[in-house]
């Protein structure tokens, strides 16, 4: 991130400046000066829990859900060498979805949503990499994307099934799970995803030297004495395990891990570290940015934060797509 | 410094082994040539170098300790190898990229020192890429990013370097470029291992020649050794000659037109003293 | 009942529930899942007229209805709204199918469950040996309405939103059935109590609710559905009046912003909103205003909307005799 310093620092006055916009921004207005009393916890209960309770925690979960969302992505694209790489490749979404759906129908209450969506989303991953390392050359990027993409088959076959006969009430709260969507977040939630995405984020960037020297093939990986069937494995897990955590605190956001990264590398990152670094930057700025148009720009209604992030994204991702051509 | 002690591969569910029972050492201030027709099992040789490939029998030593004792960054650090392919996914400035070859001595942790630094220079400096340092992977020419790969292998600041087939998409003023860069580091103590298919460039510059032929050994030893018609023949199965170059002096081949014919009524080419 | 609003409106896949999806949800679930595919629209072709007889009315699907010439005895109806009605026409032994969600009467559940309401099994209809076939009038029912017609099995599809509604599709079903006179009477029945109701309240003060049906996301009644009606009825006045979808999705935050006097929940919802400290943000909830409603009446637009009135006025106004 050496080459150009200035940018970053742009970027993260972007995010802090998206940052305090969704606290000072909503449904309800509410003065500056009142956010700021209520940050401290006075004035009227109603506005301190609107900020406290609601904003605030939906504020910090962005921020993480962007940030672990970019992390992965990055790392997922250096390793598998492969700039169409996305967080949810390996069956994550699928798998988390399955989770989660099954919670909804079966009248979970809340809190045991996300525990079912993290349980699926593990599930599918390790699925995945069974299915692989069974196949004769498991240790192919291809195959493995194979194996992620059948388990994500199968698990978007499972929830038609599941759905096929649900209460039409719960199904509409399953889908909107699967839109994606922080509007829920508590601190609770954020305490533990903020550990996935900083201690996987913190591994990830640790190794970030080994996913540039896998990026130039598993055999120059060899030349330089790294085991790449390995590095390359504690890189996938690590990187779905961070996508599984903030599955499972929002649902599926999808595009960000796809997008981010390449927003990064236009902005002059290029060794992993960088790229990884500046991918939670940004990837943090888009979803805070996201989340603050899904929740002021159709009143009173909310929109899902997917489909804020994929609308912002698919643009992004199609400039991406010619200049690979 | 490298040997290979009757070696042999065999990949799963092979009718025959890949490699079989090879054995040749190369040495430091030496050029080693690797030879031999497509599928004759060169580059699973290098791979069983890399540890990508487990050997049914033999062994591979460094300076007489088994590879497999070694630890795969300890071999790192003392045996580049610039592989047959490399493709960078993602664009690359080349200083970065040089500096992936002091990896296996920083590991993911330690960052840059000042030997790290000075290792890196002077790989720069050997391979003349400096002029190349800002610019990323991906607009380089092949000639060029040909170089910027030998430069990170130097960077490795190993006392061997094992290169798969490197100059096959280069042109004449590139590969000759190449093949001096390789005969200066022999000259400065190096151990080069080179694996091609350029059997005229390689008998001038190489000190030793391995013909390998259905992964076995067909010859080896000095090139005027190697370089022999009915030999070459036989494992390349094309009629061809071999002369000498009356401008350079070394053994040239020159391959025949005409279809190839497998029996020995073949006229045997001559091979000149 | 007015034709042609039924017609622009394209129903969807949570409509099996009387508070219908609005457009913008189904566009997002379009978003989200392939599956959603299977709603995709089926031809609406010409389809031949069997039923023999006086028109009656146009269905939701665009068919005209004609009185029979016989009186169905062999009677499918694949809608909880519509089954009950049949049984408060007097008419529920003639039923030889429901759907699976049918429940109400408690009698409705010993006539044989024939599967989903939405996109139902044919085969399973027609081996019912049905002489007329009642739909919920969705997008996905569509098909099924073509394909009995095909196999000329007489079909109503029926679309129940407002009270008004309730009030159309009853005449229609009473003129089917052949027993337009009963069913009258379940109408003015249904209508006389939801009068007295609203005479009971009229003059009290009107406080200020929210009928809160999902917790996440928030999905409330709006300003489409029956409920509001009976809300209105019951001398409560709903802050989601002005929506014109029959169950919005809404934030939480803008729930507090409209700040009812109020919340309406199911036993289970009212639980579930009192532990979420989010919901300590909306006034009701901090002042144990959540009042829970009695899921088996209200929330049908059957000939059970007056006790739900009732039940309503009673929640909101303790102690007054409608």
């Amino acid at each position: 991130m050496s080459r150009r310093r200035g940018i970053w620092w742009a970027a993260a006055i972007v995010l802090a400046a998206l940052a305090v916009a969704s606290i000072g921004l909503g449904s309800v207005h509410i003065a500056p000066a009142a956010v700021l009393s209520a940050l401290a916890g006075a004035g009227d209960p109603g506005t301190v829990t609107i900020v406290r309770v609601l904003r605030l925690p939906r504020v910090a979960m962005a921020i993480l859900l962007g940030a672990g969302l970019g992390m992965s992505g990055a790392s997922l694209q250096g390793v598998m060498r492969n700039p169409l790489a996305e967080p949810y490749l390996l069956g994550v979404s699928g798998g988390a979805a399955v989770g989660a759906v099954i919670a909804v129908l079966v009248g979970a209450p809340a809190v045991l949503v996300p525990i079912a969506a993290f349980i699926g989303a593990v599930l599918a991953v390790a699925v995945a990499f069974f299915v692989a390392h069974a196949t004769p050359g498991g240790g192919d990027v291809r195959v493995l994307l194979m194996a992620g993409v059948i388990v994500g088959a199968f698990a978007n076959a499972a929830i038609m099934l599941l759905l096929a006969n649900a209460d039409p009430a719960a199904m509409r709260g399953a889908l909107w799970w699967m839109m994606g969507s922080v509007a829920a977040a508590t601190w609770a939630q954020n305490g533990w995803l903020a550990f996935y995405v900083l201690a996987g984020g913190a591994l990830l960037v640790a190794w970030a030297r080994e996913i540039d020297i896998l990026t130039l093939g598993e055999d120059a990986a060899a030349s330089l004495g790294l085991d790449a069937d390995r590095a390359s494995r504690r890189v996938y897990l690590m990187a779905s395990l961070v996508a599984a955590a903030t599955v499972a605190a929002a649902g599926l956001v999808g595009f960000v891990g796809l997008v981010v990264p390449h927003i990064a590398r236009r902005m002059g990152a290029s060794a992993s570290r960088a790229v990884i670094l500046g991918s939670a930057l940004i990837g943090a700025a888009l979803v805070v940015g996201s989340d603050l148009i899904a929740r002021t720009a159709l009143p009173p209604a909310e929109l899902p934060l997917g489909a804020v992030t994929a609308v912002i994204g698919v643009p992004f991702f199609l400039i991406q797509l010619r200049r690979l051509r | 410094m490298i040997a290979f002690q009757g070696v042999s591969v065999r990949y799963a569910d092979a009718p025959r082994d890949a490699a079989h029972d090879v054995t040749f050492t190369t040495e430091r201030g030496r050029m080693t040539a690797l030879v031999g027709p497509n599928g004759s099992g060169k580059s699973t040789l290098v791979r069983a170098l890399l540890g990508r490939q487990k050997l049914t029998a033999g062994r591979i030593t460094i300076d007489g300790a088994p590879l497999a004792s070694l630890a795969r960054a300890q071999v790192a650090r003392r045996i580049a190898v610039v592989t047959q392919r490399e493709e960078l996914s993602f664009p690359t400035p080349v200083s970065d990229y040089v500096a992936l070859g002091r990896f296996p001595h920083r590991g993911a942790w330690r960052s840059a020192g000042a030997e790290d630094r000075a290792a890196v220079a002077r790989a720069v400096e050997l391979s003349g890429i400096g002029p190349l340092l800002e610019r990323s992977v991906d607009t380089l020419s092949g000639g060029e990013w040909q170089r910027a790969r030998i430069a990170r292998a130097l960077a490795q600041g190993g006392e061997a370097m094992v290169l798969d087939e490197p100059t096959t998409y280069l042109d004449i003023a590139h590969e000759m470029e190449a093949f001096e860069l390789l005969s200066r580091l022999v000259r400065e103590g190096m151990a080069v291992l080179l694996v091609s298919h350029q059997l005229n460039l390689v008998a001038r510059f190489a000190d030793m020649l391995v013909l390998l032929h259905d992964g076995r050994v067909a010859a080896s030893g000095i090139p005027d050794d190697v370089m022999r018609g009915a030999v070459l023949e036989r494992v390349y199965g094309w009629p061809l000659v071999v002369t000498r170059d009356p401008a350079v002096g070394a053994p040239a081949l020159v391959p025949l037109r005409g279809a190839p014919r497998r029996d020995s009524t073949l006229n045997p080419s001559s091979h000149i003293p | 009942m007015a034709a042609p609003a039924w017609r622009r409106r394209r129903p969807g896949v949570a409509d099996i529930l009387p508070r219908a999806m609005d457009v913008r949800l189904r566009l997002q679930l379009v978003y989200a899942l392939p599956l959603i595919i299977i709603l995709a629209c089926a031809p609406n072709d010409a389809r031949g007229v069997r039923a023999h007889g006086a028109v009656i009315d146009v269905d939701a699907f665009g068919d005209t209805l004609r009185g029979p010439a016989q009186p169905p005895q062999r009677i499918v109806s694949l809608n909880p709204t519509t089954t009950e009605i049949v049984f408060a026409i007097g008419a529920g032994a003639r039923l030889v199918g429901r759907s699976h969600w049918d429940s109400f009467p408690d009698s409705a559940r010993l006539v044989p469950d024939l599967g989903p309401a939405l996109g139902p099994n044919i085969e399973t209809v027609i081996a019912a040996h049905p002489d007329l076939v009642l739909l919920y009038a969705s997008a996905d029912d569509e098909r099924a309405a073509t394909r009995l017609h095909d196999a000329g099995i007489p079909v109503a599809a029926l679309r129940i939103d407002r009270i008004e509604g309730f009030r159309t599709a009853t005449r229609d079903i009473g003129a089917l059935l052949g027993d337009s006179a009963r069913a009258a009477n379940v109408v003015d029945s249904v209508t006389r109590t939801l009068d007295r109701v609203r005479a009971a309240t009229h003059d009290l003060p009107r406080p200020t609710v929210a009928m809160v049906t999902w917790q996440h996301p928030v999905i409330v009644i709006g300003g489409g559905s029956f409920i509001n009606e009976l809300i209105e009825v019951a001398g409560g006045h709903n802050v989601y009046a002005d929506l014109a979808s029959p169950s919005p999705t809404v934030s939480l935050e803008d729930l507090v912003r409209r700040d009812p006097d109020f919340l309406l929940a199911s036993p289970k919802g009212r639980v579930n909103l009192e532990r979420d400290p989010r919901w300590q943000a909306v006034r009701a909830v901090r002042e144990h205003h959540v009042l829970v409603i009695d899921t088996t009446i209200v929330g049908r637009p059957s000939p059970v909307m007056g006790q739900a009135a009732a039940s309503l006025a009673g929640l909101l106004h303790p102690g007054i005799q409608p």
